[in-house]
């Protein structure tokens, strides 16, 4: 499976999808139509939990801001990992910076949401 | 048009930017985003505050755009204009004020929203933010679907006014104060 890495905006992250079993999102995100633009990452991670995933996947997520469609949609892509995470070992770290108390907060958010993933809170 | 009574306007009431009559675009928006970023680093704003500053800010507008997106193209009088504008008192806090024209039935849609989120306390406003996200329903349309909780979450008040243009018209302005903790040592 290829990789496919996307390089930030002004408005949405850097995205980078490694079949080697690392996914990243790093930025701001806020694009204009939310849902298409993500649309490419959420079929990639998809078609890897379906095929050739590895033994172990590592997700990092450091996102400095987000609309609300976003947060939509990062929930729906944790629900996709929640699924995954029944036949794959998943490890999630949620990256912050200390002084950003809203990005501590959706992640402890997504904790609450998601029992089953194993999710870190990674202080920068 | 004399511009000093714009700049005279400006300098009373705080205002950073505004922008009206135009189309709202995506690179409009987040261009005003990248300014608010530099106003924010230049009054030194914690991080936690110019986040919310932001996202509230990007949630208005995203929503002005997409309304008049959404729009009927063929009823001038739902022009894709709508006024937006930051602005910062004299304390120090800043505030947020968006102004277009939306439908009745979009009103009827609007308001028990509204309504709801003034009614809710913090806890109440996170906790019903959760179950919109997790239920899914309403985040597509227009018509704010999580985008109103978003903003909620995020600011010290929320204040709204619906005025009558026509039987089928009316004003829709939004006002969002956000309080800035100068003493905030996180």
């Amino acid at each position: 499976m290829e990789n496919l890495k996307l390089e930030a905006t002004k408005y949405t992250p850097e995205i980078s999808l490694e079949s080697s079993g690392v996914i990243s999102m790093v930025g701001k995100s806020y694009p204009e139509n939310t849902f298409e633009f993500y649309s490419p990452i959420i079929e990639w991670v998809e078609a890897y939990f379906d095929g050739s995933a590895a033994d172990t996947t590592v997700v990092n997520m450091e996102i400095l801001y987000f609309n609300s469609s976003s947060s939509k949609l990062f929930f729906d892509f944790f629900d996709l990992l929640e699924e995954a995470s029944a036949n794959h070992t998943i490890e999630i770290n949620w990256i912050y910076d200390e002084e950003n108390e809203s990005a501590l907060e959706a992640g402890q958010d997504f904790i609450e949401d998601f029992e089953a993933l194993k999710i870190n809170l990674v202080k920068k | 048009m004399n511009i000093n009574e714009v700049q005279r306007m400006v300098d009373k009431d705080g205002i950073i930017f505004l922008s009206y009559g135009g189309f709202l675009s995506q690179a409009l928006i987040s261009s005003m985003t990248e300014a608010l970023e530099k106003e924010a680093e230049y009054n030194d704003i914690s991080m936690s505050d110019s986040n919310n500053i932001f996202t509230v800010f990007i949630e208005l507008s995203q929503n002005m755009m997409n309304y008049s997106k959404a729009a009927n193209v063929n009823d001038a009088s739902f022009r894709p204009q709508g006024l937006i504008l930051v602005s910062k008192s004299v304390e120090g806090n800043y505030n947020i004020h968006s102004q277009n024209i939306i439908s009745l039935q979009d009103k009827e849609k609007i308001e028990p929203k509204l309504l709801e989120v003034q009614s809710l306390d913090r806890e109440g406003i996170k906790a019903r933010y959760r179950e919109l996200r997790k239920s899914g329903q309403h985040t597509h349309g227009k018509g704010g679907g999580i985008g109103f909780y978003e903003i909620a979450k995020r600011c010290d008040l929320l204040e709204y006014e619906f005025n009558q243009i026509n039987e089928d018209k009316f004003y829709f302005y939004l006002k969002i104060t956000i309080n800035i903790d100068k003493k905030e040592t996180k």
